[in-house]
């Protein structure tokens, strides 16, 4: 009897070996978002071979900087069961506070202490969005709900609401710096610019805290079930403050980046665009309810959306149907992925 | 098992627990609690729902704390216990819940929390993968699950529910454990998986692990042995050998009442066919065929894959039939979906009451008028909520609530009330027929023989009932004929009164072959 019910559950076991597109898709549902993207990128290869040019695919690379670092730290929250929609409001808080301060104050300080800095004062106000979330015991939408009306209003009631057109040097300087350059057919000298980095480093070392750490599987680990995690011994607030502290601390580098590379500072910048971050990490595959998810998938997501607003114009298709794209891949790709769960 | 063990001097004390007192707001929970649990025993802590076990089993793990006493664990005195402290220690607890997280792989469900307690709940530490994927390999072995890459990779939603109870005692052991408390470990169990959890039991205790249980099964505890320790209204009324102490004397300390343990069933069927099945086949059984008499009390059982919850469920709807009839007083009935059952005064009342029958958050009025909300609203779709509250009062009057309070939601009330309000609920309907898939799981004895009352009344007054069990003793106490499943027929049909357990046992597990020449 014993026997027979271990090598009934070796079958279970040995069942997703045997090759199963649909079982494949199941357990890795970011491959979806990588198969619309090859999809997309080869139809508007096909209508416009301009597509495939470096200078495009460099493009892509800069405009998916600072939405991949704000993805990546929604992504961890909601691997948590959560969710943020204060990272903007930091964003814009921490860069444009930061501008004004570099400019009035502090006009030598270095690149690489402006980019610390940013990446703390982020950082404390994430730490905030963790204490409240913990004390309060309130889901986390309905805190950083509150938060980003009060880090926006406190930046433009406090801060300022002056556009910064020059920005200081350094600052200027970075965001042009080149990673690598050169020219291209036409004469025009292409440059990806050095900040580009930054991504695919915050990427790994999202993947490795995520992966290699117990912070990542006790992040996990919250997002399958946050009662049973506390029960099981893991400190609930430790991982809060973590966890926002983090997307915060990716927040602020990602506004101080989106500065450089604009050359300006607009207070009135970022927020508004959270819907757009959130779209990209369910679209890689996360589910909304926690739990799941990859850093790859959420990259993934990332380029799916940028290459979605960037390049339809190159085949013909206003600008103004991107969000109708957005609008049905998201629901085809969540349709497909509760189907998938049913038939289980 | 060894012989080594069978013959070990007096074991050695694990755990004490010393006049612990417990309030929550004004509840006087605990009141003064002496426990010793000793290493290499099996304990059996039974009681009413209510009675305080949970609190107990909270305080050892170190998920509350005690409002007063002393706890000595290991030889050392504590006035509360952390659950770090706890689980250093050894001790480790599988809730009925099993507290498993769904979306981790079972190695990491296994293996996890022994590197937690390592870093002493620190978090900001590397995870040893190759040291996890040991300790879950060991872990496994000892219940007797894979230890393949491909096991140890599933995510644990994906397992059945009893390969997740397997791997929730692997996580307890895991960490070389002292002491395993179960919470219930058997209610959602079938006997044959009951069997293997208690070699599992053996195993452990063979290793020197005290195992503490939960439960309101006195049959399994018999099966298990050890001690038996009651507990009634917050305090210990009993403690020893479970041989000690008759089946009766048991049930009877724990409710504090007389409990009749005999047959519930006194009356007669009556002489009208309420309902004929024939040739019924669905995914699960084929080419069924039975009868139920007006006012009978039909048992069905069966392991859990013979067909019998299949069954249930296409007689109701939930999943109907591919082929066959049903006839309903006579005429040809089709059951498509619940509503059609609904219609027809076929009720059912589902084996997992949480998440199929109750809306828990929502009041004991609101969930006993929910089938016949169109019935009570008027032409605008306007509730009636006067006569809904009236015919809601006399439900749990006829159910025998022990609340009055009808606005107090489902999920506050104890297991056995939730049950009754879920009967209740389809009295509303004055059904025919009324199909019960585990009437009594999860319930404790107390509530047990409210539930069997109103059934046995529900017969009386004409009712036909289909009770599908794997509580053998629950149908021999009350049905009038039982039905054994196996592999997807009818194997056995035998006279309640006079079957007995092991010959219902021996028809649930003969061999598939047999049955399909």
């Amino acid at each position: 009897m014993n026997a027979s019910r271990i090598e009934q559950l070796k079958e279970d076991a040995a069942r997703p070996q045997s090759f199963s597109l649909g079982e494949f898709i199941r357990r890795r549902p970011e491959s979806i978002t990588f198969f619309l993207l090859v999809a997309i990128c080869v139809a508007v290869a096909v209508a416009n071979p301009a597509f495939l040019q470096p200078a495009t695919l460099i493009d892509i690379g800069r405009a998916s900087v600072v939405m991949g670092l704000f993805a990546l730290g929604v992504f961890i929250i909601l691997a948590a069961g959560g969710i943020d929609v204060s990272f903007t409001a930091i964003a814009a808080f921490t860069m444009y506070s930061l501008t004004v301060l570099v400019q009035s104050y502090l006009p030598g300080i270095p690149i690489a202490v402006i980019l610390i800095m940013a990446i703390v004062g982020g950082a404390l106000l994430g730490v905030i969005n963790g204490l409240l979330v913990h004390h309060l015991n309130v889901p986390s939408l309905i805190v950083t709900i509150g938060t980003q009306y009060l880090f926006r209003g406190f930046l433009l009631s406090f801060i300022g609401t002056v556009w910064i057109m020059s920005l200081p040097p350094q600052m200027g300087a970075f965001g042009r710096m080149p990673l690598f350059q050169f020219e291209s057919a036409n004469g025009a000298v292409i440059t990806l610019p050095f900040y580009f980095l930054v991504l695919p480093i915050a990427a790994v070392a999202t993947w490795w805290i995520l992966n290699r750490t117990l912070m990542g599987r006790a992040i996990f680990a919250v997002g399958g079930n946050a009662q049973i995690a506390s029960r099981l011994g893991y400190n609930l607030k430790t991982i809060h403050i973590f966890l926002f502290g983090y997307a915060g601390a990716l927040a602020g580098l990602a506004g101080i980046i989106h500065v450089c590379a604009n050359r300006q500072a607009n207070p009135f910048d970022l927020v508004g665009t959270e819907i757009n971050v959130i779209a990209a990490v369910v679209l890689g595959g996360a589910r909304i309810t926690g739990g799941t998810g990859t850093v790859l998938g959420t990259i993934l997501g990332v380029l799916l959306i940028v290459v979605i607003n960037s390049v339809l114009v190159m085949v013909g298709i206003p600008s103004t149907w991107q969000r109708l794209v957005v609008g049905s891949f998201i629901l085809l790709a969540a349709a497909f992925f509760v189907t998938r769960q049913r038939k289980k | 098992m060894s012989a080594m063990t069978k013959n070990a001097p007096a074991s050695e004390r694990f755990l004490e627990l010393r006049n612990i007192q417990k309030w929550f707001g004004g509840v006087h929970a605990l009141r003064g609690i002496d426990l010793a649990l000793n290493l290499g025993e099996a304990y059996h802590l039974l009681g009413e729902n209510g009675c305080g076990k949970s609190t107990v089993i909270k305080i050892m793990s170190g998920a509350i704390a005690p409002s007063e006493g002393e706890i000595i664990l290991d030889g050392r005195s504590y006035t509360a216990l952390d659950p770090i402290q706890s689980l250093g220690a050894g001790i480790e607890t599988v809730y009925q819940d099993l507290s498993l997280i769904p979306n981790l792989t079972v190695a990491e469900n296994v293996a996890l929390s022994e590197q937690l307690v390592g870093a002493h709940g620190r978090l900001a530490r590397l995870f040893d993968r190759s040291r996890l994927r040991q300790t879950a390999e060991r872990a496994l072995s000892t219940v007797g699950l894979p230890t393949d890459r491909a096991f140890l990779n599933t995510v644990v939603s994906d397992l059945p529910l009893a390969a997740r109870q397997l791997v929730a005692i692997a996580r307890a052991i895991a960490t070389r454990a002292k002491l395993v408390i179960m919470d219930e470990p058997t209610t959602s169990l079938t006997r044959r998986e009951v069997d293997n959890l208690i070699r599992v039991v053996e195993r452990l205790r063979s290793e020197n692990v005290a195992v503490l249980f939960v439960t309101h099964k006195l049959d399994e505890c018999y099966r298990i042995g050890g001690h038996a320790i009651v507990f009634r209204d917050g305090q210990c009324v009993a403690q020893g050998p479970l041989e000690d102490y008759s089946k009766k004397q048991l049930s009877e300390l724990m409710t504090g009442r007389p409990i009749d343990a005999e047959r519930y069933r006194h009356g007669k069927p009556g002489d009208g066919e309420l309902l004929r099945v024939e040739h019924l086949s669905a995914p699960g059984f084929s080419d069924l065929g039975f009868s139920l008499r007006q006012g009978e009390i039909l048992g069905i059982t069966g392991l859990a894959d013979s067909g019998r919850n299949e069954l249930a469920m296409a007689l109701t709807g939930v999943a109907p039939a591919t082929s066959g009839s049903i006839a309903l007083q006579g005429r040809p009935v089709t059951v498509r979906r619940p509503a059609d059952a609904i219609a027809m005064g076929i009720g059912y009342v589902p084996e997992d009451r949480l998440a199929e029958g109750l809306f828990l958050d929502k009041s004991i009025f609101e969930n006993e008028i929910a089938l016949i909300l169109t019935r009570l609203s008027n032409a605008l779709g306007v509730v009636d909520k006067k006569q809904g509250r009236a015919i809601a009062a006399r439900l749990s009057e006829e159910m025998r609530l022990n609340t009055k309070d009808l606005d107090l939601p489902v999920g506050s009330l104890s297991g056995g009330n939730q049950q009754r309000v879920l009967i209740g609920r389809w009295l509303s309907i004055g059904p025919k027929l009324l199909v019960l898939h585990g009437p009594t799981v999860g319930v404790d004895v107390g509530s047990k023989d409210t539930i069997y009352r109103a059934i046995q009344a529900l017969a009386e007054a004409g009712m036909g009932l289909i009770i599908v069990s794997d509580d053998l003793p629950e149908l021999l106490q009350n049905a009038d004929r039982i039905l054994v499943m196996n592999a997807g027929g009818i194997v056995a049909q035998l006279d309640a009164a006079e079957a007995s357990e092991e010959q219902l046992y021996k028809a649930m597990l003969s061999s598939r072959k047999e049955h399909a020449q």
